[in-house]
C-alpha cells in the first residue's frame, strides 16, 4: 500500500531531478555570484553592493523599463487579437482546410527567422517602403520611419507578435471550440445584445486561457535574448541582453553585475509564476 | 457576423503569416534587389551552392543539429512519459506545487540560469561538450515534453489499459501493446514540439557549447545578424525544411508502427 502510495513520485522522480538540478544549481550559482562570491576572479566577500549599483544604473533601469514595455505591448497586443482572431474563426464556414495548417507555421519557425521576416518587410530597404514608395506614398528610402532598431522597439514587437498570436489564438480558440455555443444564444434570447453577451458571458468563460497565455508570452519576451539582441535599438538594452554584455566583458570582476541583473530576471519571473499558481489554483492547468 | 467581413480579417490574418514568408522565398534566389524595386533585377543559385558545398561544411553541421536535437527529443520523451502518466492518473500529495514547478523553465528566463550554471558545467566537464548541450536542451524542452503528453494521457484515461490488466496482460505487455499505440499520435506531437525548440535554440548551445558544439541555429544566427539577406534567407529555409522533414519523417515512422488514425495535430 505504501509502495503504491509513493509511486507516482517515483514516476515523477527522473524528469523533476533532472529539472530540479538544472534550475537550482543555475539560480545559486548567478546568486553567489551576484553577491560577490566569484573566486575564479579573486572574488570572496558577499555583499549587496553590485546590486545597490546595478539597481542605481541608469542603464539597468531604462533596460528593465524597456523589457517591460516591450513585453507588455507585445503580449497584450497578441491575446487580444488572438481572442479577435479566434472569435472570428469560429464563426466561419470552412474551419478545417489549408488555413489551418498555415496559421500554425509561426509555432515552427523560430524567433531568429521571424527577426529576420520582420526586417525584410519593415527595414528601410524592406518590401513596405518599396510598396510605398510604388504608390507614391513616400518620397525616398530615408523618409520611412525607422522600425526596426529603434528606440521604441517596434521591431521587437513586430517580431514577438507575428510568433505568439497564432498561439494566443490556438489557446482561445481550443476554449471556445470546448463551450457551448448555446451559452451565447441564451444570452441573446435573455435580452442581452451581442457585446454584452460577448463581455459578460464569454468573455469570463475564456479568462483562464487569457491569463494563462499572457503569461506565458509576457514571460518569453521578458526573458528572451535573440530577439532584442538581433533587431532591438542599441541603447536602451533589454535585461537579457545588458546581462549578456557584462557576462562577456573580458574583465572578470564584471561578472557579478551580470548575475545581478539575473537574479532581478529570475525575481520578476517568480512573480509570474506566482501569479500563474494564483491562477491554476481557481481554474486548473 | 457578416460573412464577408469574417472571411476578409481571416484571409488577411493568414497574409500577415504568408506574405513575409513569400518575400523571404524572393530573397532566397535573390542576387541584386535595389531599391525601390519591388522584384529582384537579378537572381542566383548562390546561397544553396553554399548549403551544400562539400568545402564550407553546412550539411555535416545540419546533420550534427538533426542528430543532437533527435537525442534530446529522445531523452525528453523518455523521461517525460512516466512523469506526464503521474500527473494524468494519480492524485498526490504537491501535486498542485509539482504542476507549476514543471512549467517553470517557460517562465524563469533559460538565459540568466545558462549564464549561471556555465561554472558549474566548466567544473564538471560538460561544458564545450555535446552531452553538455544535451543536457541543457532538456531545461527549455521537458515542459512541453510533460505538459503535452499530459494532456494526452488525461485525454485517454487508464479505462483501456485496466482492461488489459483484467485480461491478464502484464503492466510492461500493457504498456507496449495497449498504451503506446494509444498514445502514439499524442507521441508524436510532444516530438515534433521538443525536437522544434532544441533544434531552434541559440543562446543555450552558444553558451554551454562555447562554440565547439556547432549547430545549425548557430550557422544561421550571424548571417542575420549581419544583414546577408540572401544568404540568411537561403539558410532560414533550409531550417524550416529541415523541421518539416522531421515532422514527416516522424509521422511515417509511427504510422507504420501503428497502422492507422490520424498523426499530425500540432
Amino acid at each position: 500500500m505504501n509502495g503504491e502510495r509513493l509511486r507516482p513520485y517515483a514516476m515523477l522522480a527522473p524528469a523533476l531531478l533532472v529539472q530540479a538540478w538544472l534550475i537550482f544549481t543555475g539560480i545559486y550559482s548567478a546568486l553567489q555570484q551576484s553577491l560577490g562570491y566569484f573566486p575564479a576572479a579573486g572574488l570572496d566577500d558577499f555583499s549587496f553592493r553590485y546590486y545597490i549599483e546595478v539597481l542605481k544604473n541608469p542603464d539597468f533601469l531604462r533596460g528593465l523599463l524597456f523589457s517591460f514595455y516591450i513585453a507588455f505591448v507585445s503580449s497584450s497586443l497578441a491575446v487580444i487579437l488572438g481572442i479577435f482572431l479566434a472569435v472570428l474563426h469560429i464563426h466561419s464556414p470552412q474551419k478545417d482546410g489549408l488555413s489551418n495548417y498555415l496559421y500554425r507555421l509561426p509555432i515552427i519557425v523560430p524567433h531568429t527567422i521571424a527577426v529576420l521576416l520582420v526586417l525584410s518587410i519593415f527595414s528601410s530597404s524592406g518590401i513596405l517602403p518599396r510598396i510605398l514608395y510604388s504608390l507614391g506614398l513616400l518620397s525616398s528610402e530615408s523618409a520611412f520611419p525607422s522600425m526596426v532598431f529603434d528606440r521604441a522597439g517596434v521591431g521587437v514587437i513586430l517580431t514577438y507578435l507575428w510568433k505568439a498570436t497564432p498561439f494566443a489564438t490556438l489557446m482561445v480558440y481550443t476554449i471556445l471550440r470546448n463551450t457551448n455555443p448555446r451559452l451565447f444564444e441564451v444570452a441573446l434570447n435573455l435580452g442581452a445584445t451581442k457585446w454584452k453577451a460577448f463581455f459578460y458571458v464569454v468573455l469570463p468563460l475564456l479568462k483562464p486561457a487569457i491569463i494563462t497565455s499572457f503569461l506565458f508570452l509576457f514571460a518569453y519576451a521578458f526573458g528572451s535574448f535573440e530577439v532584442p539582441y538581433l533587431i532591438g535599438p542599441t541603447y536602451p538594452r533589454a535585461l537579457p541582453v545588458l546581462a549578456y554584455t557584462y557576462y562577456v566583458s573580458p574583465e572578470l570582476s564584471v561578472r557579478p553585475y551580470a548575475m545581478a541583473v539575473n537574479i532581478i530576471m529570475v525575481m520578476v519571473a517568480f512573480l509570474l509564476i506566482y501569479l500563474y499558481s494564483r491562477q491554476i489554483a481557481r481554474a486548473g492547468w | 457576423m457578416h460573412r464577408r467581413f469574417v472571411n476578409l480579417v481571416l484571409y488577411v490574418a493568414i497574409g500577415g503569416i504568408m506574405f513575409p514568408m513569400a518575400v523571404l522565398l524572393v530573397w532566397a534566389f535573390a542576387r541584386e534587389w535595389p531599391w525601390p524595386h519591388l522584384f529582384p533585377t537579378a537572381f542566383t543559385a548562390r546561397g544553396w551552392l553554399y548549403l551544400l558545398s562539400p568545402s564550407t561544411g553546412t550539411l555535416p553541421v545540419l546533420l550534427y543539429s538533426l542528430l543532437l536535437s533527435s537525442v534530446v527529443t529522445f531523452l525528453t520523451l523518455v523521461l517525460s512519459l512516466p512523469a506526464a502518466r503521474a500527473l494524468a492518473f494519480y492524485e498526490f500529495r504537491g501535486k498542485r506545487a509539482i504542476e507549476v514547478f514543471v512549467l517553470s523553465p517557460m517562465v524563469i528566463p533559460t538565459t540568466a540560469i545558462a549564464m549561471g550554471i556555465h561554472v558549474n558545467f566548466i567544473r564538471l566537464g560538460l561544458a564545450d561538450t555535446l552531452w553538455g548541450v544535451v543536457l541543457v536542451h532538456l531545461l527549455p524542452c521537458l515542459p512541453y515534453g510533460i505538459r503535452i503528453l499530459t494532456g494526452v494521457f488525461s485525454a485517454l484515461g487508464d479505462r483501456i489499459e485496466q482492461q488489459a490488466r483484467v485480461l491478464g496482460a502484464c503492466r510492461l505487455k500493457t504498456y507496449l501493446y495497449v498504451t503506446l499505440p494509444l498514445i502514439s499520435p499524442g507521441l508524436v506531437t510532444a516530438g515534433i514540439m521538443v525536437f522544434i525548440v532544441s533544434f531552434s535554440q541559440y543562446f543555450l548551445t552558444f553558451l554551454i557549447g562555447g562554440g565547439r558544439v556547432v549547430t545549425f541555429s548557430m550557422l544561421l544566427f550571424p548571417f542575420i545578424q549581419g544583414g546577408d539577406r540572401h544568404l540568411s534567407a537561403v539558410f532560414s529555409l533550409a531550417f524550416i525544411g529541415t523541421v518539416l522533414l522531421w515532422v514527416f519523417a516522424l509521422e511515417a515512422l509511427v504510422r507504420r508502427w501503428v497502422r492507422k488514425g490520424q498523426y499530425f495535430y500540432l
